[in-house]
């Protein structure tokens, strides 16, 4: 095998104080699946960025072929033969498969009509060619997340792309989904091509890679063979120090029924499918319950019939006995705190201070924070109850009147923790709350959601990742296609088979 | 600081553009911009000018940042300055009171003008849904035409060459003491209110933050409809009192055209300030400066006076340009900071 | 009959230059840039046709000045929406001033008038006597002795029709729209396929600028696009684009403004001048409750 890239001391600067990247070298064999790992902002996107042209380097070379290379933008990369698979899909929903895979290399006759028979029929051509089990006329935005993963990769392929780079392809597969994933891409390694793969699950990384480049803090930690390494071996290398991720919740007997929501049901105003389908169940006081699924079975639509963002067609929704159904969004934060998956969107407002942002809510639900009857904000008590929360939530901050954005996604998160549990409502719906966080801080939230729990406060966690929730929970309730298709106490499963439910259903299992 | 100097840097390119322009034309350019300043501030009757023809342009200014910066695309100050015109005109036709209680009446009577009309926009957004950076745009033509209907025929003054209404009584003009007319302390006291209520009161906190984001907002318990109201209002309200202003200080009736000089000066004003309530009076004073010097631009050197239309058009691109830009150059310098750093 | 045929004669002049422009409202709207300076670059259309028209004794040069003037403003678009990254909306407040202002000063400094520039001097655009068709009853009133920009932009609507949901540009356009980084990662400029948009909705609007000054009247006054650039924006939103909805909707309003002229008789020429605005918001008012309906929050 030979150096098919060679990266030479790369660095890439976030101001105002980021080093994203750190004199990072690293060489890429032909016909390898190497894999990236590191923790969350360990570097790994963003050298895959800088090698697809997305970003400019700010200094270090890149080689291909021995041949200094600088992409300007992904169409050169792609002219290289370098493509890229993005976390986020990159797909146009509005169109149809076809119609993606052929975008910026249409064929076309006559006054620059796309000849559609003929584009129709490349695509066919390649679908066959990779088998890949797709119809070109589907419209992308009624596939599944698997099938549209496979159109982009289809889309690379059609551009003749030798060196495919997949950036946490497997983070929005379900358990069952990923093995078909892995096998293609086994096949497209036989058949020549490079595959660069980022991931933080070492698990997948041990199965399918040759080889594997570690990174932690924008720094490469080795690259080393596949063959040669444990599990156990690559996590210390990623954290530092020695990870353990097991059970913490402890089995204190969960006390009154706090959250009681009964048949609640949704249906889509524009497609008339079913969103939610007579949803039912009961939190109680001290109890953790999650919600497993796969991303778009009706967590979102949950969460919003949940906080008063939108009205549900029918059931009913009551805390400690009193009925919110149709409750103003204020009401229900008398009894509700949220934490969202979305920070910069629901979670907190990015371009306001930070003690604006702590006195959220606050401000409506607690006099001690207006004067005048309630007209006047009372800055003075702002600031002293802003310093409180970074003293109690151990906030990495320089003042309470910088911007929100300033902070780093662990401490911004520390800051809506803070600002939720200080308004002691009696339940908690947390949706993703770890989403996007380093381990040490994903530790932090954790804790904090355990402790909540010993305040006898009911609490409610939406999650994508199976780990957490068997690490935290009582009971888990699997969400699908708008349905709850299972109850189960959290001792007496399985990951392998709340996977298998997530992405099946009931009636399968 | 740094906002000080992007605002000037910005200035000072678009003078050098509009220097450039002139130069083309055999213009001085030093001559030129000589008159334009001195005209507007060489002496205390020039600046007190200033001032009185800075009214509209601040209060039409304020009441789009507020919008803008609270979330509602209010861009119908044009119509509901000339709405608030009208109203205070026809009080000050059909009333006459004294003048310690006439000029606080129809002050208020524009300001109800004004709200009438930007509250049929919010209306029409709350309960039809309709965009409001539409309907107002619509309901800017229809006052145009409403207001030239009734001073043409309703209002109209017998023997006017012109579509114009009669002038006020007497005790609804603002007084003038010496050259300074009284309506920029009406301004002054209306910016003060407008900056306590934006930076000190609940309801201000509540806008600042749904316009910055609106989901966080509603999430955290904000009542973004109440809120969205009352916007409206004030707005409405702030240009309907520049137009109550208008005829209250100047001509004292309504004359065809009244509104059209300040159409869209406020939107400019609230664009170049980014929103920010100082920044809007400041901007506010600083293109009643251009305007009012213009003319003598044109006695002196016969450049015509519509060139400033263009400058201020080409100051708001520059100076917004800029400042996107100067945030780019200083994550550059930063960058470069990082990287010596990073290997010493 | 003949009031008949003179309101639909009415409706076309009416809606031809909002046509124009909405189309090229549609294509940037497709490109996924919030464009408000049709305005400006229709009035600048129209001063720089009367402009060519005057100087070059041609309607033909007179057309394509009043095309190279709108290019200028797209131009000047270009530079700061696209390249300095100016928020889409100030640059077209700012434009839109910027035109207002630029007609009005040249207005002064080439023909030294305030208000409004009317000459013998001024070539217009021809109207297209069909002598075959002329004889038929009622329709050849209404197909013989249109102007030509009439003709120009039914065809601009099949053209753009065909364009944006036939053509490889088409493809690449709506893309722009939809997701522009996955048109970026897809190997074509993003920003390139907005300007070139940007561009050709100048064209456009330098020929409804022109019809205004050299086909519907024969004159530059100030500020003589009165606000058509803002009713072809609501347009292009009623419609979501749609260039054969765009014709539809401009001939409504056309409709709406040629009755006006009718109702002079009874009604003061102020309110039926107030026919489209008021037409607008109603189409607003059913395109909004439609949406209501299938509203989804966030």
């Amino acid at each position: 095998m030979s150096e098919l890239i060679e990266i030479r001391n790369l660095v890439k600067i976030f101001p105002p104080n980021v080093i994203a990247l750190n004199d990072v070298s690293v060489y890429f064999h032909e016909g390898e699946i190497h894999a990236l790992i590191g923790e969350n902002g360990a570097g790994k996107s963003t050298l895959m960025k800088i090698l697809y042209g997305m970003q400019p380097a700010d200094s270090g070379q890149i080689l291909i072929n021995g041949k200094t290379v600088q992409f300007a933008n992904p169409g050169e990369a792609i002219a290289a033969r370098i493509g890229m698979v993005h976390q986020e899909i990159l797909l146009i929903n509005e169109y149809t498969v076809w119609e993606n895979v052929v975008l910026g290399m249409e064929p076309v006759g006559l006054f620059h009509r796309i000849d559609r028979d003929k584009a129709r029929q490349q695509v066919r051509t390649k679908i066959d060619e990779f088998q890949f089990n797709l119809d070109p006329d589907a419209r992308v935005a009624d596939l599944s997340v698997a099938a549209r993963q496979k159109v982009e990769i289809l889309k690379l392929l059609f551009r003749n792309v030798s060196i495919l780079i997949l950036d946490e392809p497997t983070a929005v597969l379900t358990p069952q989904e990923i093995p078909q994933l892995f096998d293609e891409l086994r096949r497209l390694r036989d058949d020549g091509h490079t595959i660069l793969f980022i991931s933080h699950h070492l698990d997948e990384v041990i199965e399918l890679s040759d080889r594997i480049t570690v990174l932690r803090k924008g720094q490469k930690v080795a690259t080393i063979d596949t063959k040669d390494v444990t599990e156990k071996m690559l996590a210390e290398m990623m954290v530092g120090r020695e990870v353990i991720f097991d059970k913490i919740k402890d089995g204190i007997p969960p006390g009154v029924a706090v959250l009681d929501c009964q048949n609640i049901s949704l249906r889509s105003p524009i497609t008339n499918k079913m969103l939610l389908q007579n949803i039912s169940f009961q939190v109680h006081a001290s109890e953790i319950v999650g919600i497993a699924g796969v991303e778009g079975n009706g967590q979102l639509e949950l969460v919003e019939v949940m906080m008063g963002l939108r009205a549900a067609d029918q059931g009913s929704l009551k805390i400690n006995g009193s009925d919110l159904s149709g409750s103003s969004i204020l009401e229900r934060r008398k009894f509700m705190a949220f934490v969202s998956q979305d920070r910069s969107r629901m979670g907190a407002c990015l371009t306001a201070s930070i003690k604006e942002n702590v006195i959220m809510t606050h401000h409506k639900l607690n006099s001690a924070f207006t004067k005048s009857a309630g007209f006047i904000l009372d800055f003075a008590h702002a600031a002293s109850f802003a310093e409180q929360i970074r003293k109690t939530f151990d906030v990495q901050l320089n003042s309470i009147e910088d911007e929100m954005r300033s902070l780093s996604g662990g401490n911004q998160q520390k800051v809506i923790l803070g600002r939720e549990l200080s308004l002691d409502a009696p339940f908690v719906l947390l949706d993703q709350p770890t989403r996007g966080l380093d381990v040490g801080s994903i530790e932090y939230v954790h804790h904090q959601i355990i402790q909540m729990s010993h305040d006898n406060r009911a609490i409610l966690l939406i999650s994508a990742d199976l780990e957490e929730l068997f690490r935290i929970t009582d009971r888990i309730l699997v969400l699908h296609r708008g349905e709850i298709v299972a109850d189960l106490v959290t001792d007496d499963t399985n990951i392998t088979e709340v996977g298998y439910l997530m992405l099946e259903g009931a009636d399968h299992a | 600081m740094r906002n000080f100097i992007i605002n000037l840097a910005g200035i000072l390119i678009a003078f050098l553009l509009g220097a450039i322009v002139m130069l083309f034309q055999h213009y001085n350019p030093v001559e030129t911009y000589g008159a334009l300043f001195g005209y507007s501030l060489e002496n205390m009757y020039s600046f007190m000018t200033v001032l009185k023809n800075a009214v509209p342009l601040v209060l039409t200014g304020l009441s789009a940042s507020v919008a803008f910066a609270s979330g509602p695309v209010n861009l119908g100050q044009p119509g509901q300055l000339l709405i608030g015109a009208l109203f205070a005109t026809i009080g000050g036709l059909y009333v006459d009171l004294p003048a310690p209680l006439m000029i606080p009446f129809l002050i208020l009577l524009s300001m109800l003008g004004g709200a009438i009309w930007s509250g049929l926009a919010g209306l029409m957004k709350q309960f039809f849904n309709m965009d409001e950076y539409i309907t107002t745009l619509m309901l800017n033509m229809i006052a145009d035409l409403l207001t030239f209907w009734a001073i043409s025929f309703p209002l109209f003054e017998k023997k006017a060459n012109h579509p114009q209404t009669p002038r006020i009584f007497r005790s609804g003009w603002m007084p003038k003491i010496g050259d300074f007319n009284t309506s920029v302390i009406v301004m002054l006291l209306a910016f003060a209110v407008v900056w306590f209520i934006f930076y000190r009161t609940v309801s201000g906190y509540e806008w600042r933050i749904s316009g910055k984001n609106s989901l966080f907002a509603r999430l955290g318990g904000v009542q973004i409809e109440k809120n969205y109201m009352r916007v409206m209002l004030l707005t409405g309200a702030l240009a309907g009192l520049s137009g109550g202003l208008i005829i209250m200080a100047g001509p004292h009736r309504f004359i065809k055209g009244l509104g059209a000089n300040y159409a869209w000066d406020g939107i400019m004003v609230s664009m170049v300030a980014n929103n920010a309530i100082v920044g809007t009076l400041l901007y506010g004073i600083f293109f009643s400066i251009l305007q009012t010097g213009s003319l003598g631009m044109e006695l002196v050197t016969q450049v015509p006076s519509e060139l400033v239309t263009v400058l201020q058009a080409v100051i708001v691109l520059v100076v917004v340009a800029s400042r996107g830009y100067f945030d780019m150059i200083l994550k550059q310098i930063l960058t470069r900071r990082k990287m010596k750093e990073r290997t010493s | 009959m003949n009031v008949i045929i003179g309101l639909i004669n009415g409706m076309i002049s009416s809606a031809t230059p909002l046509l124009l422009s909405a189309l090229g409202g549609s294509l940037t709207f497709y490109a996924g840039i919030f464009n408000i300076a049709m305005e400006g670059m229709m009035l600048s259309g129209a001063f720089f046709a009367v402009l060519g028209s005057y100087f070059l004794h041609s309607w033909v040069a007179g057309i394509i000045c009043g095309i190279l003037g709108a290019l200028l403003m797209a131009l000047i678009f270009i530079l700061f929406s696209i390249v300095l990254k100016v928020d889409e909306f100030v640059t077209g407040v700012g434009l839109n001033m910027f035109s207002l202002g630029l007609t009005t000063y040249l207005l002064r400094q080439i023909f030294s008038v305030k208000g409004a520039f009317t000459n013998p001097g001024i070539v217009s655009v021809p109207r297209i006597h069909l002598p075959f068709l002329e004889s038929i009853p009622f329709l050849g009133k209404i197909i013989s002795g249109q102007n030509l920009i009439v003709w120009l932009a039914l065809i601009a609507t099949i053209v753009c029709n065909f364009v944006v949901f036939r053509t490889q540009f088409g493809l690449r356009l709506r893309a722009a729209g939809y997701n522009r980084t996955c048109l970026d990662t897809s190997g074509v400029s993003s920003n390139r396929i907005q300007a070139i948009s940007l561009i050709i909705c100048a064209v456009l609007c330098g020929l409804a600028g022109s019809f205004l000054s050299l086909g519907y009247v024969t004159l530059f006054s100030e500020n003589m696009s009165a606000g058509r650039g803002w009713i072809s924006l609501a347009a292009v939103i009623l419609v979501s684009g749609k260039p054969l909805g765009i014709a539809l909707v401009s001939l409504i309003f056309g409709l709406a403004d040629g009755l006006g002229l009718y109702l002079q008789a009874s009604l003061p020429s102020q309110f039926t001048a107030m026919l489209p605005y008021v037409a607008t918001l109603i189409a607003l008012f059913f395109y909004s409750m439609k949406s209501i309906n299938t509203k989804v929050e966030i």
